[in-house]
């Protein structure tokens, strides 16, 4: 039997619940927006077709927002759980960030979440409208504080390490640290995205079954506008935010394209898949585009292209993890992008709703976004390993004095326990799909219960007895 | 200005909050279990489901308080209740889960109702069994802990934490008594007879026997006799008013008494851990973070706590009164 090693379980752990967590959270910040913007355009417009799709969405935001409160308390306490020493070094640094994460996000959700949901006969439209907007507000704030924890963590600066913790000196630079102003527009439209893909895919469906003919249009052309638009955005974002990485994390970078060797070949090929022999440092396998490598990477028809042999053995993170991470994100950007070139060209010919094939990549494409966010955190989180804390503090060193056979009991707990949460919201929002939007009303019940979340029974009742 | 004491009290406000509001929702979860009818359990969890989650937000303003103003005692406490605190976590938000199910699932409801009272009653316990690990003293070494994680599963923890449990539930019937029907009222009057007698004799053993095994206790009620007796006097003198019933005749009372046990229970502890933050071991200015850290934190919870007061105390506002027999949703 396999020894079990208490630092790879508190990392199986901590990656197992925060990237569980993280779905809901990019599901919540693209919808809120959205939701905004059809509220808006509703008021603008008078046309009820936006209220319908206000309608509809409302109630897979906030079930998505359940769910991410619920499993967002676990991580406030799982930095001191399994990563004790982090907690200690780096607590003065980023604990003050999630403090006011916390505190600005939930005073926003506190008030006004309860009126987004339940409010609308009570406050009248233009104050719902608002509530809408804080609400999306918050949620941007609460990305914001989050996203500066975690870039301070790959490109610390403005506080040093002094007696076994770090002594903030700038506030301004631990927030505004290099990667935070790449990162956090990264961040927050790959949820926009990943909004827009749903909507969009989630039209597609009805269209080809030819039901909720309108709110299909209208869904499909909503979502594969801001798609285009946004994923032009994205990769322009991503690019930058690669030049900036290059420069502070060379080790995550090199691992990232597959390359072992000092300097590649001339000229580099641009790898897709491969299988890395981290022990002997090289590629068992390697399979990519001739020249393509030179082109992308350094921009010219014979560049080389620097590996993960440039950083010692130990400071290496495992090539296999960021280079998949990277691919899969960037392969899915790649398709995304064809996918918004298509709606363009489809829109000019007329033929947005009618295309079958489309319609079909549509609905596959629904958790896209979804998929593409969690390999983009791979990318990020396994590309900074052997460090925690970049250059500071490594994982290792930072884990908590708590046995593995504890570790074990407590992540096969988690794995239950969130299968039956994500087996809940997969199967309220299928059924809120296959109902269809017109069954519904625009509020909630009002019960006061900010977490009503999970609670699309308020709404079934509605239908049962509205009908 | 004494920084990491000003950020210890905002974080002794958050935990006290935390157990007062929390701990009568708990309380009524635990409640359920023993109740038979499946329309009483309902009008009981109405009572409660307008304030309840924004109740555990207290859990994590608590904790993340903890994270940035005594990074180091948090660096110790968290890995030494490793146990109680994932139980905990995830029972709450099975809890959470459980709350909304049981009304989804009309055909198991029983059953949800089942895990609601579990969940609520092993998340009280696994308080319990942390508030004795502290009294009980963790091992540390240096600014790490050198225990086990199994350490808390003591006598002293397990006496605490059924202590706990018949707190919450005398918060919960003392709840009940002031928001629910007549035939709850009933109910909840017997339940807080028994939870309050348990819960002195309890509390009196615990008292006795933390002095018996930790000399920090020890110590603590002689340098501080004669306010730690007073609050034992106290608490036996409310614990038992509650239990004979003197205080039935105004419904608010109950619960009222029930608080202020807590605040005894939680003044005593604060008595004897002051000024240490891991008690007998650490103090909270060797545990606290740089003063940069503590003044960037206490700035922004003093703007934004006075607000998601306000916030609140404007939610039981709103639900004030009995609760309505067929729920808020009428």
């Amino acid at each position: 039997m396999m020894k079990l090693d208490a630092a790879i379980l508190a990392r199986t752990q901590f990656a197992f619940t925060v990237s569980f967590h993280i779905i809901f959270p990019t599901i919540s910040i693209g919808l809120a927006s959205f939701l905004a913007i059809m509220e808006g355009l509703w008021l603008k417009t008078r046309d009820a077709i936006y209220l319908e799709i206000y309608r509809f969405w409302l109630n897979i935001f906030a079930m998505a927002f359940g769910v991410g409160v619920v499993t967002g308390l676990v991580l406030s306490f799982e930095f001191g759980l399994g990563f004790a020493r982090f907690a200690q070094i780096a607590g003065p640094a980023i604990g003050p960030l999630i403090a006011y994460e916390v505190l600005t996000s939930f005073f926003l959700e506190a008030g006004f979440l309860g009126i987004m949901l339940f409010g609308f006969d009570r406050v009248g439209p233009r104050l719902h409208f608002a509530a809408t907007c804080l609400v999306a507000t918050g949620t941007l704030f609460s990305a914001s504080w989050i996203l500066a924890a975690n870039s301070w963590m790959q490109t610390p600066t403005g506080a040093v390490y002094q007696d076994g913790h770090m002594v903030v000196t700038s506030w301004l630079h631990v927030i505004v640290n290099p990667s935070w102003l790449y990162r956090l527009p990264h961040m927050i439209s790959a949820a926009y995205l990943t909004a827009s893909f749903l909507v969009a895919g989630v039209g597609a469906h009805y269209l080809l079954r030819a039901k909720h003919l309108a709110f299909a249009r209208k869904s499909v052309a909503l979502g594969t506008a801001f798609a285009s638009v946004l994923i032009a955005g994205q990769i322009f974002i991503g690019d930058m935010l690669y030049g900036t990485m290059l420069k502070h994390q060379p080790a995550k970078m090199q691992a990232a394209e597959g390359f072992w060797e000092k300097e590649s070949a001339s000229p580099a090929p641009y790898y897709w898949i491969i299988v890395p022999d981290q022990k002997n440092q090289r590629n068992r396998f390697a399979w990519g585009t001739p020249y393509l490598g030179s082109i992308w990477l350094t921009h010219s028809l014979h560049g080389r292209e620097e590996g993960l042999k440039n950083t010692p053995t130990n400071l290496q993170p495992i090539m296999g993890m960021t280079f998949y991470g990277f691919r899969i994100m960037y392969c899915l950007a790649i398709v995304m992008f064809g996918v918004g070139g298509s709606s363009v060209w489809l829109r000019w010919k007329g033929r947005l709703f009618e295309s079958r094939w489309f319609l079909r990549t549509l609905v596959l494409m629904t958790p896209s976004g979804i998929v593409a966010t969690l390999a983009g955190w791979y990318l990020a989180e396994t590309g900074r390993q052997p460090w925690v804390i970049y250059g500071i503090l490594k994982t290792v060193d930072a884990i908590s004095p708590v046995p593995a056979k504890a570790l074990l009991s407590t992540l096969i707990g988690f794995v239950c326990i969130y299968m039956v949460f994500m087996a809940a919201f997969l199967f309220f929002t299928l059924r809120l799909i296959r109902r269809g939007p017109q069954q519904l009303t625009l509020n909630a019940e009002a019960s006061g219960s900010l977490k009503n979340a999970l609670r699309p029974h308020l709404l079934d009742k509605r239908v049962f007895e509205g009908r | 200005m004494d920084l990491p004491l000003l950020s210890a009290c905002f974080a002794a406000f958050a935990i006290t909050l935390y157990v007062l509001l929390d701990g009568f929702d708990l309380g009524v979860g635990v409640l359920l279990l023993f109740q038979k009818s499946d329309v009483a359990r309902n009008h009981m969890i109405d009572s409660i489901t307008p304030t309840w989650d924004g109740n555990e937000t207290w859990l994590v303003m608590a904790g993340i308080t903890l994270f940035t103003a005594f990074p180091i005692a948090y660096g110790i406490i968290m890995p030494a209740f490793y146990i109680p605190i994932i139980v905990m976590l995830l029972s709450l938000g099975l809890r959470g889960v459980s709350f909304e199910f049981r009304v989804q699932m009309k055909k198991l409801k029983h059953r949800w109702d089942f895990v609601f009272g579990v969940a609520s009653l092993i998340a009280s316990l696994m308080q319990g069994l942390i508030v004795g690990g502290l009294l009980q003293g963790v091992q540390i070494e240096g600014q790490r802990f050198s225990g086990h994680v199994t350490d808390v599963f003591h006598t002293l923890p397990l006496v605490t934490s059924v202590a706990l449990v018949f707190g919450y539930a005398v918060l919960g019937s003392g709840w009940l008594i002031f928001k629910a029907n007549i035939v709850i009222q009933k109910f909840a009057r017997g339940c807080i007879r028994v939870a309050s007698i348990r819960l002195t004799v309890l509390f009196c053993v615990g008292c006795a026997y933390a002095a018996s095994v930790q000399p920090g206790v020890h110590s603590a009620w002689i340098v501080h006799a004669i306010p730690l007796s007073a609050i034992l006097i106290l608490f036996i003198l409310v614990g038992g008013g509650v239990a004979t019933g003197t205080s039935f005749g105004v419904s608010v009372l109950p619960f009222t008494f029930g608080l202020l046990l807590f605040l005894l229970g939680i003044s005593g502890l604060s008595l004897i851990f002051f000024p240490n933050i891991i008690p007998f071991r650490m103090s909270l200015w060797d545990a606290a973070s740089s003063p940069a850290s503590q003044r960037f934190l206490l700035t922004g919870a003093s703007l934004v706590t006075p607000m998601v007061l306000a916030y609140s105390a404007f939610a039981y506002w709103v639900f004030r009164g009995r609760t309505p027999e067929k729920g808020w949703e009428q």
